[in-house]
């Protein structure tokens, strides 16, 4: 392991695997992203994949947008296949409510220059024939969404930062931090210390304990989200459907699976990651009511997750503290980090070599905003 | 939510003794097993088996089923068979899918006697129809009475694969050869001897190479193993068979036990990992106990004692005060763990001696010097006198027991070799019929004045006529000589084996031990392996996804992993239906050899619930049935 180096990532999920590769393809190669782990094993490994560019925040819409064009030209970029699936996003509103916010929504994300529209429930049953669309008022349909296999996409990001010169360590644990003013000097691992230029936090939900680490409160914090994969079947289903009035998103991989998932809003912070019986319980009564067809399929397996949640569920990008003016953050992402990994790569590479997030405004990011009045919650989260 | 005060998961040996014991002391005891039929792989063990009396030696395992089924019925035990459990909670909850249903029990202490699992061996086209464990072997001929094939090629020779190989022969199927990779017969001597005297080679130091057919296994070609278990070229030999069966070993299935989050330790001796647990069978969660092989790979008799011991102390730690008195536990106790030491002595309990040890960190329990072989062991018997040809320390007494003459002696450790004395043996052949290895005869040495007549214990039907001639063989199933029918004696006392006695000339009385009625056999009949077959790194690791030793190696020498869980995450190894039961261990062995290092190093992929399928419809009515 490298002594010294320009850029010390600390986190080989998505998030830090994409600075990685974004960095070294700027040509920064002095880069070592350090991983506790394995790569993908905390939260990413566990995320279901979808990328979706239907949010209720414009900042988001435009985030999501970048990304989405970058995973289309994936495979091609990283010579990696990642389980593509380009089925798009079916968003389902049962309520006059949601319908209108729907409707809201989409006009900003079609100002925003997104692919995306309302459907009646005859134009849902087109799009999604097994879905059963009883109470449904409307839909929002983006067809160019997608929904993708994250391990694999971030081996792709970690197969090619290496190939372009970065280092990748694993079971590589930060443990402290040691500082020369207000600057970070060195990374501490378990496997030695690395003196660097800048620190990058990529730590997922274990964002808090990396910015403790340094005495910085960054308000993030872990929260368990549970799901489930099913035997495969022949193709079925080709957006990723999300239902906010049940609670639940499902997707069917390019496996041929089906992932599903839902948010428990008794859940409190922790980082408990076993899934529980009644999950499995929960899941199957809303999937089946949503996908009738699916009764005699079986669940092979469950397990759970951790989102890093922020406090507006939007992410924290950039500087965090004057007193470690060259320690970053990219983190907070509340269970859509691997959907905006890929622009928050390039934006972050952009930080660190060009001074500022060229392709687009992070400021809107930055951990200034919980200081101000105003907050924008994100509400599109499942 | 159904309360019980102990849940024991599996119905097998260990189980069904868990049960009945706890149950005996007035604990209220729910016992689930997956399968339809209790009694785990007793129901197909068609054998006698060793032991002592204590554990029901000289017994086939078939009737011990139904003794133990009847012994946890009458101590109170509610049985329900045909129900899955899928998993151990954080709150304790333990979830089951049965009947289309899916049940939730809330216990106050789980006894897991859940068994093993079967290794897998990959080769090429290792993953064609007509490749079996010995396992679902013995599933098809001994419970659902279907014949898995004509000619079968076993591999392994260690007691599983030496019994299934003899359960083929009776059920009329021809076994090609055992091979097994290791230089020494891995089972009971005894039970290698059956089946060589019907002249079944066993092929130490030698494995399975390929397979080959279209829609099934046609073919199969075996190869020596040099001293690194690397095939020597040049030594392939083919067989034509249309059944390859698998005895290469078992894993426990511990995934509950993962699942629930004991304390895992990986134990070589007891086949992989297991539950550390304290010598009451009490795993790291003191709400959990283990029993049988699911602690660690051992024979039945000793699956029963250690769920007797589980049983007990469930019943013992539990809330409520039972009917257990500490001075009853006392004894129980003490009994029960002298039976277990008994059956850990000699050289097959050496293993599970050291497993032990390993497991509790103690060093292994010394075991005390067991009696020579009598130097006159072969001395042949004058008159008509009981031969013994039983030549290991096998824990087993059956012989002692059924003598009504007190003929044979073992004595108080059962690991001692059974020793004859001529003078109270009235040759009354009924010791033939009880021995589980059959190794003992009579020889008549004063039938008449040309010829000795060998009675040998008989399992196969139809029984020859008295006055046939037949061809009599030796140990390794070589023709001696033509040879007399003089009696075939068949007795319900005799449970199933049969007394046939040939009348053979004197000289050949030491040699004849067997004997065929159908004629001298085919030979091997000559056939080539195809020009298409895939090579080895074709070979299926991963079956449920259809993962070759290909891709696992390019994982690892391109992608860099290093771990289960990397190669799982990049190729989908044990992501389907069986979570890696099939291809772990394979994998484990790949990146141990790859990597240069231990296997012990290597983690299993994490066990998730729900450890066997559930349809969403089952699911969803239980979450119905929840908030009613």
């Amino acid at each position: 392991m490298k002594k010294k180096t320009d850029v010390v990532i600390i986190g080989g999920g998505c998030i830090g695997a994409a600075i990685a590769y974004e960095l070294a393809k700027k040509g920064l190669k002095d880069v070592v992203l350090i991983e506790r782990g394995t790569l993908s094993c905390g939260a990413t490994g566990r995320c279901a994949g979808g990328a979706r560019q239907q949010w209720s925040e414009p900042a988001n819409v435009l985030l999501a947008k970048a990304s989405i064009e970058k995973f289309k030209n994936f495979e091609k970029e990283m010579n990696r296949d990642i389980g593509l699936v380009n089925g798009g996003y079916l968003l389902c509103a049962h309520t006059p409510k949601e319908a209108e916010a729907f409707k809201k929504n989409v006009k900003m994300q079609r100002e925003c220059g997104v692919n995306v529209r309302i459907v009646d429930p005859k134009e849902i049953h087109e799009i999604a024939p097994f879905l059963n669309t009883d109470g449904m008022l409307l839909g929002a349909h983006c067809p160019d969404d997608l929904h993708a296999d994250p391990f694999l996409a971030v081996q792709g990001w970690a197969e090619n930062a290496k190939r372009l010169g970065a280092d990748i360590e694993l079971h590589t644990e930060v443990t402290g931090f040691r500082k020369n003013g207000s600057r970070v000097a060195s990374v501490i691992t378990n496997r030695g210390e690395i003196e660097c230029n800048w620190a990058v936090n990529a730590a997922g939900p274990w964002s808090q304990i990396v910015g403790g680490m340094l005495g910085i409160e960054l308000g993030t914090y872990a929260e368990r989200h549970e799901i489930a994969v099913s035997e495969p079947l022949q193709r079925m289903l080709w957006p990723l459907v999300v239902d906010f009035h049940v609670s639940i998103y499902f997707r069917q991989s390019a496996h041929g699976s089906f992932v599903f998932g839902h948010g428990n809003p008794d859940e409190k912070p922790s980082y408990n990651i076993r899934g529980s019986w009644r999950f499995i319980e929960q899941i199957s009564k809303k999937l089946t009511t949503l996908m009738p067809a699916l009764k005699d399929i079986a669940i092979v397996r469950q397990w759970a997750g951790l989102y890093d949640m922020s406090p507006d569920a939007q992410p924290i990008l950039g500087k965090v503290s004057d007193d470690a003016e060259n320690f970053l953050v990219a983190i907070g992402y509340s269970g859509h980090g691997f959907m905006l990994a890929p622009i928050s790569g390039v934006l972050m590479a952009e930080l660190i070599v060009d001074g500022k997030a060229r392709t687009q405004p992070i400021d809107a990011l930055s951990i200034k905003r919980f200081q101000g009045e105003k907050k924008h919650r994100e509400h599109n989260v499942v | 939510m159904i309360n019980t005060e102990i849940l024991v998961i599996g119905g097998g040996p260990a189980g069904l003794c868990a049960a009945a014991e706890a149950a005996g002391h007035g604990a209220r005891v729910l016992l689930l097993d997956d399968k339809g039929i209790l009694g785990g792989q007793l129901i197909k063990q068609t054998h006698m088996f060793f032991g002592s009396h204590l554990q029901y030696a000289g017994t086939r395992g078939i009737d011990i089923a139904t003794i133990l089924i009847d012994n946890a019925k009458n101590a109170g035990v509610q049985l329900m068979p045909a129900a899955t459990v899928t998993g151990i909670y954080e709150d304790g909850v333990v979830t089951a899918y049965t009947d289309d249903k899916f049940i939730k029990i809330k216990p106050e202490k789980i006894i897991v006697a859940t068994g093993a699992y079967e290794n897998m061996l990959a080769f090429p086209n290792s993953d064609l129809p007509g490749v079996y464990g010995a396992g679902a072997v013995q599933t098809l001929m001994n419970v659902s009475g279907v014949a898995p094939g004509n000619r079968v090629l076993m591999v392994g020779a260690g007691n599983i694969g030496l019994i299934v190989a003899y359960q083929l022969l009776q059920a009329g199927i021809e076994v090609a050869a055992v091979v097994e990779a290791t230089d020494k017969i891995g089972g009971y001597y005894v039970h290698a001897n059956k089946i060589r005297r019907m002249g079944v080679p066993i092929l130490t130091r030698h494995t399975v190479k390929q397979a080959w057919g279209k829609s099934g296994v046609e073919g199969a070609t075996v190869v020596q193993l040099d001293e690194q278990f690397r095939h020597i070229t040049g030594t392939e030999r083919n067989f034509a068979v249309d059944t390859i069966c698998l005895a290469v070993g078992l894993t426990p299935l511990t995934e509950l036990l993962w699942n629930a989050g004991c304390d895992m330790r990986y134990i070589p001796a007891l086949g992989g990992h297991v539950a550390w647990h304290d010598e009451n069978f009490r795993a790291s969660l003191e709400n959990i106990y283990v029993a049988g092989d699911a602690d660690g790979i051992e024979e039945a008799s000793s699956a029963m004692i250690e769920g007797k011991i589980a049983g007990l102390n469930a019943a013992k730690n539990l809330a409520r005060k039972t009917n257990l008195t500490q001075k009853l536990y006392d004894e129980r106790i003490k009994d029960y763990h002298g039976q277990l030491n008994q059956l850990r002595r000699g050289p097959f309990g050496e293993k599970v001696r050291m497993g032990s040890g390993m497991l509790t960190g103690l060093p292994p329990a010394v075991d005390a010097p067991i009696e020579s072989l009598p130097t006159d062991y072969r001395a042949f018997p004058a008159g008509a006198r009981v031969v013994i040809e039983c030549e290991q320390n096998i824990p087993c007494n059956p012989c002692e027991t059924i003598c009504p003459h007190s003929a044979i002696k073992v004595g108080k450790d059962i690991v001692n070799y059974p020793t004859l004395d001529p003078e109270k043996c009235t040759a009354c052949a009924i010791c033939l019929t009880r021995c589980p290895g059959l190794s003992l005869f009579v020889i008549n040495k004063e039938f008449s004045e040309t010829e000795t007549e060998v009675s040998i214990p008989y399992e196969f039907t139809p029984l020859p006529k008295k006055g046939d001639v037949v061809d009599a063989l030796d140990r390794q199933g070589n023709f001696v000589c033509k040879g007399k029918i003089t009696r075939a004696l068949a007795s319900k006392k005799f449970d199933r084996t049969s007394i046939v006695s040939i009348a053979v000339e004197h000289k050949y009385a030491d040699t004849v031990r067997h004997f065929r009625a159908d004629g001298a056999p085919k030979p091997e009949p000559r056939v080539n392996p195809p020009a298409d077959i895939p090579g080895d790194m074709d070979a299926i690791i991963c079956v449920c996804e259809d993962i070759t030793r290909r891709k696992i190696e390019e994982a690892i020498d391109r992608d860099g992993a290093q771990s289960v869980d990397e190669i799982k995450r990049l190729l989908r190894c044990g992501m389907g239906p069986c979570q890696g039961k099939t291809c772990q261990r394979l994998i484990m062995q790949i990146l141990a050899k790859k990597l240069g290092r231990n296997i012990a190093q290597f983690m299993p992929q994490t066990y998730r619930g729900p450890m066997k399928p559930v349809p969403l419809g089952v699911l969803a009515k239980a979450n119905d049935e929840e908030k009613n």
